[in-house]
């Protein structure tokens, strides 16, 4: 179970029109809890538009929630990859992979992640 | 439907007839006349009754299980529609072709004939209408149905079905949209609802899976049964199927006289509740107690269901062909097994065939014995034309016509072989075969039939042409694979140069040495160790000899010649062999093995330095996943080729979870996939520019392999990856190199797909210094030629040279301990008279 002092999956939603109503309905579905539901609708918004670092955080996000910590990471990664020059979107990407490493036990590598949020800030 | 008249089994061909089952149904025959006095004694007897109720469980629990059996159904991706997406207004009727959406502006297909008296008058089929309908010029009809839409140019009306997909029901719509060119320009509501900013339509269906004990069938309902293929049938297996009640004692009673008149067997006297009993429950032999057994089964079956429920269960039992180890059964697949058509566009001839196939299915094969097929079939249609279902004419113009069967046997269930055998692959993890065709499960898969299509005309037409230019090629023979960069999607697959052939999947089942294909990864392994090796590290292409095992192994180029001191990229990119062989021998090739398997190659793979030339067997669906770890900048995601399973009322069972690993750093991937686009800049398949513009930066790299056995090319621009491989079954040298062979049928193929161009981002810890391009040396400050590479951070030359002058002999200090093949070649020569006796 993800720990109990994590965030509430906060959906970036930004994206083009098209894919404008799925970020909302996954963001829906994430304050609802229904977490399977929103990772679907993300998913189909990276089909829509694949390099949208936002999207892949997002969904980093709702596996993070799902206790799903080496995908939230690999998620995470991938947004870092796509996010060039979005310093603020690394810096929550560092942040989240601190947290999915902390929660699987990894507490050094969740501190060399927490170093990295603060340097991307 | 034929109403029951007096019941006769018709007169068949007594020759036909006899061969078809000989003494054995005599033998049979008289069996039952003896079981009839045995039975009716028995009916006395209180176990009759409780053998009945035995039965009766039998067929409730088997009969509704196996009529009912639904097959899994196959949909191919929903197409997603939203303004700026790369469409255009053909490719969208073809899709809308695919979903059978009725066009409002096109005639509706001229009404059946006129019925003349108790006869059915044929011609052949209409025209088809246009594949466009151009409204009038005064406005055309209106889209008013779900499932119409109109058009006008680029521009069409559409009123959408509603779909039960599993994330939620997508509603009917009404909306414009208007193509210009490649793109959709303008997607705008009809209907007075919000413009929809995504509009998904309903996926087309384009498989079923029905395999069980290797049998076949397209589920048909009853009302789904051709008219007059019902009457023929009954006219010609049991015209009085209406009346009796499972048996028929008169007709049995008539086809014993008949069999004793003529000595020898010409009539049967199954009804076809009792031909369905045998189809469905009873082995073939000729025993008392099967005989009784359908007899009984056959009286339950008519007492617990109507005569259209068992009309539809023998519509679709019927065994009606064989293909390979694959029985045919049921109209709707035989139809397709046949003639490639749906059974309800079958002509008159195609359905008498059909009809005349009860009788011997591989007797009459029109396959094989076509004259025994078309008297078979002009008996049929004598049946017709005397029970009055056609006139005369008909049948005379039905005979003279031929059998119209298929030459290659056309697949039934899915016009995607490949495809379909991949997603039967990856469905067989979650579930076992029997889910598959009972349960009535629905999988969403991801083919994009429009990729698929591309895939298959290329490789149809390519392989014909490169024939001609290489007569040894022939016959050549091919797969592709095309998938999704960024979600590892598979949106096509070929695996046989006639993409409907059902059997070997090429694709996947064909394992031949990769050949080149192996050094992009090769060189992978080296760049992620920046203080060895970057794209400029100069690598000694000379005579090279290593011995192992006792054996010596001397590497060679294609070309046999050797080119001095080449850059790791030019050595790439024009795909030298020796350099190559320096570098996987000096980073170890158990490296090169484990970047293999990071990268998806999930298997064990032998350490041996033939691997590093592409002793490699590989199929393309392996390469593709390999390579497409790479297109997605490091991050490994196992293809698939379906999103979802649900059941039968749209429910989800399985998420097929797009699964992301990070298995190589960025920094190297960055490097690497450099060095694949200069491939395609100034390597080996520079040629690349005649069909792809040089904007999208495409990165791949060609294959051959020993005495141009196989011919492969893998790249990606930056949405699309696609791998080929040419070669021939028996595995000949076709005389063509992957430049020459695999590189224009991907050309060709990737030409027909909307691609983007390859921009990876620059990651944090790479720089770009502008280099000498054959030295490697940085050029001095303020040098406009020269090239930018791209180095990991603090790997960068120490070197420089003058704008255009020659380059000094300032070089990087040599690494330390470790065998250096960055030039002076010391190191090398010392390391490989270590590896030498």
């Amino acid at each position: 179970m993800p720990p109990s002092d994590l965030p509430p999956a906060e959906i970036t939603r930004e994206g083009n029109q098209a894919v404008a109503a799925l970020l909302d309905s996954a963001d829906k579905y994430a304050k609802s809890n229904q977490l399977d539901k929103a990772g679907a609708a993300l998913e189909r918004a990276l089909r829509i538009e694949p390099r949208n670092a936002g999207i892949w955080h997002d969904l980093a996000q709702i596996r993070l929630h799902q206790g799903q910590y080496q995908q939230a990471e690999s998620l995470a990664s991938k947004s870092n990859n796509l996010a060039n020059g979005n310093q603020n979107l690394q810096s929550r990407n560092w942040k989240l992979i601190s947290a999915a490493r902390k929660a699987s036990g990894n507490t050094r590598g969740a501190e060399e992640a927490e170093a990295q949020a603060s340097q991307s800030r | 439907m034929a109403k029951g008249k007096p019941s006769r089994k018709p007169t068949t061909n007594p020759k036909a007839q006899s061969r078809r089952s000989g003494p054995n149904v005599l033998r049979s025959l008289s069996a039952l006349f003896f079981s009839l006095l045995l039975g009716s004694l028995l009916l006395g007897v209180l176990g009759v009754g409780l053998y009945m109720v035995y039965l009766d469980a039998v067929i409730r629990t088997e009969f509704d299980q196996k009529r009912w059996a639904m097959p899994a159904k196959v949909y191919a991706r929903p197409l997603e529609l939203f303004e700026t997406m790369s469409f255009s207004a053909d490719d969208f009727a073809k899709e809308l072709k695919l979903l059978h959406y009725r066009d409002v502006n096109c005639p509706d297909p001229p009404p059946a004939p006129p019925v003349s008296g108790n006869k059915r008058s044929f011609r052949r089929k209409p025209q088809r209408p246009p594949e466009n309908c151009t409204p009038p010029a005064h406005g055309g009809a209106s889209p008013d149905r779900a499932g119409t839409f109109a058009r006008q140019g680029e521009t069409f009306e559409i009123m959408t079905r509603e779909f039960p997909f599993w994330d939620g029901t997508e509603p009917t719509r009404r909306v414009r949209l208007v193509f210009a060119g490649n793109i959709l320009v303008e997607m705008s509501s009809l209907d007075g609802q919000e413009n929809p900013g995504l509009l998904r339509l309903d996926p087309p269906e384009i498989a079923g899976i029905y395999p069980a004990h290797y049998e076949d069938r397209i589920l048909l309902k009853s009302k789904d049964l051709p008219p007059i293929l019902v009457d023929s049938l009954l006219a010609v297996e049991d015209r009085a199927f209406f009346e009796h009640s499972g048996i028929n004692p008169k007709g049995i009673f008539r086809a014993l006289v008949a069999n004793l008149r003529a000595g020898r067997t010409v009539q049967g006297g199954s009804t076809l509740t009792q031909q369905l009993v045998k189809n469905l429950f009873l082995s073939n032999e000729k025993r008392l107690t099967r005989k009784i057994n359908e007899m009984l089964m056959a009286l339950l079956i008519d007492a617990r269901y109507g005569k259209d429920d068992i009309l539809e269960a023998y519509s679709n039992a019927i065994y009606l062909g064989q293909d390979g180890s694959r029985a045919i059964h049921g109209f709707g697949l035989a139809s397709q097994f046949y003639f490639g058509e749906a059974l309800e566009d079958l002509e008159l001839h195609q359905i008498a065939l059909l009809v005349g196939l009860i009788q011997g299915a591989s007797f009459y094969d029109p396959r094989r014995h076509p004259d025994r097929a078309k008297e078979r079939r002009s008996l049929v249609l004598d049946v017709m034309v005397e029970q009055n279902l056609i006139s005369a004419e008909d049948a005379a113009t039905a005979k003279a016509l031929p059998l119209d069967v298929t030459e290659k046997m056309a697949s039934g269930i899915t016009a995607y072989p490949a495809f379909l055998d991949l997603v039967q692959r990856q469905l067989r993890r979650y579930y076992d075969a029997q889910d598959l065709v009972s349960e009535g499960l629905r999988v969403y898969t991801t083919l994009d039939p429009r990729v698929q299509a591309v895939a298959e005309n290329t490789l149809a037409n390519k392989l014909p042409a490169l024939e001609k230019t290489q007569r040894r090629a022939r016959p050549l023979q091919g797969a592709a694979v095309v998938t999704n960069t960024q979600t590892g999607e598979v949106l096509a697959m070929v695996g046989d140069r006639e993409p409907k052939r059902v059997g070997y999947n090429r694709a996947f089942d064909a394992k031949r040495p990769a050949g080149s294909l192996v050094k992009p990864v090769v060189y992978l392994t080296a760049l992620e160790d920046p203080e060895r090796y970057t794209l400029m590290t100069l690598l000694k292409d000379s005579p090279l000899v290593y011995t192992s095992g006792g054996r010596r192994w001397t590497p060679a180029n294609y070309d046999k010649r050797y080119h001095g001191l080449v850059t790791l990229r030019d050595a790439l990119a024009r795909s030298y062999n020796i350099p190559v062989v320096r570098v996987g021998l000096d980073m170890d090739v158990i490296n090169v093995v484990k970047m293999f398997q990071r990268l998806g190659l999930e298997r064990d793979l032998k350490p041996y330095p033939s691997l590093l030339l592409g002793a490699l067997d590989a199929s393309a669906f392996e390469v593709a996943q390999v390579y497409a770890s790479i297109a997605s900048g490091g991050f490994r995601i196992p293809l698939r080729a379906i999103r979802e399973v649900t059941d039968a009322t749209g429910k989800s069972l399985k998420h097929y979870t797009m699964e992301v690993e990070k298995v190589v750093e960025p920094g190297p991937i960055y490097l690497i996939i450099n060095a694949m686009q200069q491939v395609v800049k100034a390597g080996t398949a520079s040629a690349m520019k005649s069909k792809l513009s040089p904007d999208l930066n495409i990165a791949g790299k060609t294959g051959t392999t020993d005495d141009y056995r196989d011919s492969w090319f893998a790249g990606f621009s930056g949405n699309r990856l696609a791998v080929v491989w040419l070669g021939r079954d028996d595995n000949k040298p076709t005389g063509l190199s992957g430049s020459s062979g695999a590189l224009p049928v991907w050309m060709d193929l990737m030409a027909g797909l909307n691609l983007e161009p390859l921009e990876p981002p620059l990651p944090a810890g790479v720089d770009e210094i502008r280099v000498n391009p054959r030295s490697g040396l940085r050029m001095s400050q303020g040098c406009r030629s020269g090239q930018l590479v791209p180095f990991l951070a603090g790997s960068g030359p120490r070197g420089s040279t003058s704008c255009g002058g020659s380059p000094p002999v300032v070089r990087r200090p040599r690494p330390q301990a470790t065998p250096d093949a960055s030039g002076d070649g010391d190191g090398m020569r010392d390391f490989f008279q270590q590896l030498m006796e």
